[in-house]
């Protein structure tokens, strides 16, 4: 009788504790825009890869994008911007952060990011996100509030005149959880 | 001909004027020349004393946060031209463990030399340190499931940096500034020598406002050149297809370019021909309409990556 009951147990308790899930990011658009007096461009990438991890009721995700692959229209600025911004000796943007399970039910976020970007991390606290369910799928979208100054970038200038300091990222993103 | 123009050029104010504008144009390269660097060297060896290849040292300035990269080669040495001051030196080697000098330094006539040793790494899995982790946000936790970039399916290719392709992109874009500054500053002559046309030709008999408009498209011709110089041998990053305004810019390039060599050849023969009293004829007519097309595509290219349209 003991036996069964543990077997029981077991059997409801197996499924409890490895109850782990994970996120994976399905389809993303991360848009940077400069502001300059005589230009306003933004810079688009489509190949971010993200994973979440959940355990515990707490999930960690990891979003990574390669730098070269944000496209400004214009190849001379991109080229530029890779330089600027160290793109080449370190080639990956990585955003980290830590979310409760539960946060996926909610219509918005505040999520604290960890950016690695131009070699140096920074960190942004409290970011709003707008969450949707579609379909079995999450749809977030938010601006991350980034400057220049926060990656020690210089500003990069044109005809003498440099770049804003800001540099806002439009994050729309979905994920599918696995 | 040309010899009379250059005579000229050096007889009067406005040959003086060229002299100075020249040196002030050549100044900031010349003192860039003479600024000291130096030098940070050494080898990388593991604990058998092998060389590692292919390790990565990164030298972070402590003043200003600039960093250096440099890739050892197959004897393990590296060798990085730096100015002067004091770096926090990391090596980081694939299966080794990382090691960060705090401070090193580096002084403008001595060459500093940096021997490090790195011991093998015991189980890399990609994944953030406990210390990493507890830099996490959102509250610290014990967890160990973060998810790491070999999890993204990225291979050490594509996260491993580039330090050469970082040195070919400074170079790229250092030229490149100058070669904007420089086209800038060429249009300030450019201006001047279009408006002074106004009294240089035509029916006017004087040779003072001659002069100075050949002093001034002098000026402009070199300067231009100097300019032309930096975009030429500025470095190809290999694999970028180019997109964008720079395709209308370079494409204005093979209309202003060969102006730039015609307009003063054809200025010259209608310079003598007006000096010897004789109105402007034949292909020295050309003079001023292929002037106006060079003035006009060398803007529209400086404009095209000025103002988005």
């Amino acid at each position: 009788m003991n036996r069964k009951i543990l077997i029981a147990f077991l059997f409801v308790a197996i499924p409890t504790f490895g109850a782990d899930s994970q996120w994976v990011l399905q389809q993303s658009t991360l848009t940077y825009h400069v502001s300059h007096p005589l230009h306003q461009t933004d810079g688009v990438s489509h190949t971010a890869k993200g994973k979440g991890v959940c355990h515990a009721g707490e999930c960690d995700f990891l979003i990574a994008v390669p730098v070269k692959s944000f496209d400004s229209g214009d190849s001379n600025r991109d080229l530029h911007m890779l330089q600027v911004t160290r793109g080449a000796e370190f080639p990956i943007v990585t955003v980290r952060t830590r979310l409760p399970e539960s946060a996926a039910a909610s219509a918005t976020i505040n999520a604290d990011l960890e950016i690695q970007f131009a070699g140096q991390t920074a960190q942004y606290k409290q970011v709003p996100f707008k969450l949707e369910k579609q379909d079995g799928e999450t749809h977030i979208t938010g601006t991350i509030p980034a400057t220049l100054s926060d990656f020690k970038i210089d500003p990069p200038s044109l005809l003498t005149m440099p770049v804003k300091n800001d540099i806002p990222v439009r994050v729309d993103m979905i994920w599918r959880q696995q | 001909m040309l010899r009379q123009i250059f005579r000229n050029r050096h007889s009067g104010v406005p040959g003086l004027a060229f002299w100075v504008c020249l040196s002030v144009a050549f100044a900031p390269f010349l003192m860039a020349q003479t600024a000291g660097m130096g030098t940070l060297m050494g080898r990388v060896i593991d604990t058998s004393g092998n060389a590692v290849t292919n390790a990565t040292v990164t030298a972070t300035s402590v003043d200003n946060g600039r960093m250096r990269s440099a890739t050892t080669g197959p004897d393990g040495t590296y060798k990085l031209d730096m100015a002067p001051g004091n770096y926090r030196v990391k090596l980081e080697a694939i299966g080794f463990k990382t090691v960060e000098i705090p401070s090193v330094t580096v002084s403008g006539t001595e060459t500093a030399v940096l021997d490090e040793k790195l011991k093998m790494e015991e189980q890399s899995t990609g994944k953030p340190t406990p210390a990493q982790q507890d830099n996490l946000p959102n509250a610290p936790s014990s967890s160990t499931t973060a998810p790491s970039l070999s999890d993204l399916g990225l291979s050490p290719e594509q996260t491993r940096g580039n330090p050469q392709e970082q040195a070919l992109l400074d170079k790229r874009t250092h030229m490149l500034k100058i070669h904007q500054r420089m086209g800038l500053i060429t249009t300030i002559p450019l201006i001047a020598t279009v408006v002074t046309s106004l009294n240089a030709g035509g029916k006017s008999e004087g040779t003072a406002s001659r002069d100075l408009h050949v002093a001034l498209g002098a000026l402009t011709g070199d300067l231009y050149g100097i300019t032309a110089y930096y975009a030429i041998r500025a470095p190809r990053i290999p694999g970028t297809k180019k997109r964008g305004p720079i395709k209308f810019h370079e494409a204005m390039a093979w209309i202003h370019g060969p102006g730039m060599i015609l307009t003063p050849i054809l200025g010259a023969m209608a310079f003598s021909q007006k000096n010897n009293g004789e109105k402007v004829h034949g292909i020295a007519q050309a003079h001023g309409p292929v002037a106006i097309v060079t003035a006009g595509t060398f803007g529209a290219a400086l404009l095209s990556v000025s103002v988005k349209f």
